[in-house]
Order: structure tokens, then sequence, then C-alpha cells
């Protein structure tokens, strides 16, 4: 039974999850069936968000229409929508108490609008239900639908992501061939031209074989399509059928690169090895810019009808 | 009182972390550990993990060692308090 032990960078370690609040928040979550990408994409910081209960909940189901070498969430062939998900998800959000959540969901190349309106529905509920709650939003690219962004950000979460995931020489290695790399950049241009207050966040994974000059690179692609903010974390190989770690970043070397973020123009930077996009994510909203962003544009934090318009909520 | 100790769950749904490989004891068997005091590391393919000691008490049997493969629910060892 003794295969050679697998040994990580001292700093690659986290707490097994454990403990009264953790458990809490699983017996909730299970039986409102959410699901969460903690659990789905094998997160190791599971221990820690649930024990300060928070989660990142996962909306239109566990599976994924697109494959991407990096990613635990299963794909395949989609369930049916669960059209009670907005309300199960507010009641989560309720029921947990929470003064900030992330919202996410699958790629569903299935659905026509790539399921934009029941994100929306989602964060309407949460926002309905729970009208101090601040919400972030992170979506995949909806194949560039405009139309599908804009009934996203109409929903009026504060912030809105879409994760870049890697720099531009290895997109096509690690995500699946319907992303692409200056789609993903213009998600967050599009988002920009429907909503010019909305914060906008995006995320990369480092230790693929990215080097500092493609690192860079990518950073200042991210600001020249209105990014204000990026978090940068380590990637972690979630099963050896997984895309390999080439290599584990030291903790200074994040450090490094927040300092450089910030130094080329970003609004909020944050990096480290555990930081994943929606790990502290109530943090960004602490931001001066942030909360000048949301002062200016007040209505985003109290939108509670839903808005036929695009950027209804803007201005 | 003897306690088994368990692999915690993360959750019964597919989707979660089964369990890992046995990395490290950090307390030997006859000594004591706290409440929340780490037993041992084990390791899921993504990181490296604590897995800490649920009440306090003597380690009067390891029932997995270094480089075994365990499942939530397997009991790890006896802790008598
Ligand atoms: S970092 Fe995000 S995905 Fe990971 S456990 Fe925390 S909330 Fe969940």
């Amino acid at each position: 039974m003794s295969a050679p032990v697998k040994v990580f960078p001292a700093w690659i370690r986290r707490a097994w999850p454990s403990g009264a609040a953790f458990a809490e928040v699983k017996a909730l979550l299970s039986g409102l069936e959410l699901h969460t990408v903690c659990q789905s994409a094998h997160c190791p910081n599971h221990s820690e968000c649930w024990g300060r209960r928070t989660a990142t909940l996962m909306v239109l189901g566990n599976v994924c229409s697109r494959h991407c070498t990096y990613c635990a969430v299963h794909s395949g062939k989609p369930e049916a929508l669960d059209q009670a998900e907005p309300d199960k998800v507010a009641e989560a959000v309720a029921r947990l108490g929470l003064k900030h959540t992330v919202i996410t969901s699958v790629t569903r190349d299935d659905l026509p609008d790539g399921g934009a309106d029941h994100i929306g529905r989602c964060i309407e509920a949460i926002k309905e239900r729970c009208p101090e709650t601040t919400i972030e939003v992170l979506v995949q690219d909806f194949n560039g639908d405009r139309a599908a962004i804009a009934r996203v950000l109409a929903a009026g979460a504060e912030v809105f992501s879409h994760n870049i995931e890697t720099v531009e020489r290895l997109h096509p290695r690690m995500r699946d061939r319907r992303f692409s790399y200056r789609g993903s950049l213009q998600v967050l241009k599009t988002a920009r031209e429907l909503a010019p207050e909305r914060i906008l966040k995006s995320a990369l994974m480092l230790g693929c074989g990215e080097t500092e000059a493609d690192i860079v690179a990518c950073l200042k692609d991210l600001l020249e399509h209105d990014c204000d903010a990026v978090s940068l974390g380590q990637y972690l190989q979630p099963t050896p059928k997984h895309h390999e770690v080439v290599s584990f970043l030291p903790p200074e070397e994040f450090q490094r690169y927040e300092r450089i973020a910030y130094d080329l123009g970003f609004n909020f930077a944050v990096a480290g090895p555990f930081v994943r996009s929606s790990y502290r994510s109530e943090e960004l909203l602490d931001a001066p810019f942030a909360r000048a962003r949301l002062s200016a544009a007040p209505s985003v934090a109290r939108a509670s009808s839903p808005a036929p318009q695009e950027s209804a909520h803007e201005n | 009182m003897r306690i088994e100790v368990p692999l915690p769950s993360l959750g019964e749904e597919e989707d979660a972390v089964r369990g890992g490989t046995i990395a490290l004891w950090h307390v030997e068997e006859g000594a004591t550990v706290q409440e929340g005091g780490d037993l041992l590391e084990l390791n899921t393919d993504k990181a490296a993990f604590v897995v800490s000691a649920p009440v306090s008490g003597r380690l009067v049997e390891k029932r997995v060692s270094e480089g075994d493969e365990v499942s939530v629910g397997d009991i790890l060892c006896v802790l008598e308090t």
C-alpha cells in the first residue's frame, strides 16, 4: 500500500474540513440541493470558507457543457434547469446570514441565452430577500452574446467577474476550445460599455508554465479592457488526469505580482497561493475605489426588480 | 472513554473529495493531543491537509500508516479521553 507519498511545498497546506460551522453549511446546502464550486472544484479553502460561513454557489447545475483541462467540475450533457433555484439560492443566503456572496455557474452552451436569465433571477431573488447582501457574479463568456451579458448586469450584482484564467500563450492548452483569450477580454469590455460604473474583476491561475512576461502582458490586456480588479492564485491539479502543475510559486512571488498589478494600474489586486476568485471576495468592496463606485451608482446595490433595458441600473 | 476518529466527510455528493493518502503522523502512539491539535497530514491531488483531533486525549492506536489510501469515514485512530 505504500506508494511514494507526494510532497507538496510547505505552504501548500490547509486544514481538512471539520467542525460545527462547516457541518452546518454542508447540511443547509445539501438540504436545499444546491451546488458549490467549493465542493465541485475540490477547493482547498473549503474548510476555511465554510468555517466562516461563506460559500460560492454554483447555479445552472453541476455539469458543464465545456471541458477545460484544469477544472474538476464534471463536463457532459447538462440536466434540465431547476426553476426553483433562484428561491433556493436566496434561502441559503438568508439562512447563512451572508453579507456578501459569490454566484457562479457552469457553462451552458445548450441554453439559448447561456443561462443568463436564470443567473439574473438568482441575483434578483437574493436582492429581494436580502437587500443588504452584496453580490459578485462570476460568469462564463456567453459566446460574447451582448444581450446575455446585459441581462446579468441588469440584475444588479455589485461585482461582475469573468476570469481570463491563464495567459494568452497557454489558453489553447488549458481552456475548452470554445473559449478564447481575446473573447474573454471582450466580455469585460462589453460589460464596461454596458455598465460604466460596475466593478469588473478577473482572475488568473499561476504555475501552469507561464513566464513573467506572459503574466505582465495578460495584466496589461485586462487593464486595456477596463478590468478594475484582479486575483492571482496557484493552480492546483485536481486529479492526475488534469493539466499538470508546472511550478509552485512561493508566497513572496505572489506578493511581487500583487505589487506589479497595482503598479500597472489595477484598482484592486490580491495574490497568494490559495487566492481564488471567490476567496475573501468581500474585501474588494472595502477598497476605496469600490466604495466610490457603489456610491456613484447606488441603484446597483439596491436593484430589486428585473430591468428590461440594458444597463438600466447604471447612471 | 475510547473514541474512534474517522476522516470527516466533505459531503455526500459524488463530486466531493472522497479521501487521500496519509502523508505524515504528527502524534505518536501513547502521546496526548489537544482538541483541534494536528493529528496527521493527508494529501489529496490538490494539496496537503492537516486533520485535527476532534477531542483532547491520548492516542492509543493508529489504524492507518503513512502511504495508506484512506476514504472519508475510515477510522484513522483511537483516542482515549
Ligand atoms: S475560495 Fe471560493 S470556491 Fe474555494 S472554498 Fe472559498 S468560496 Fe468556495
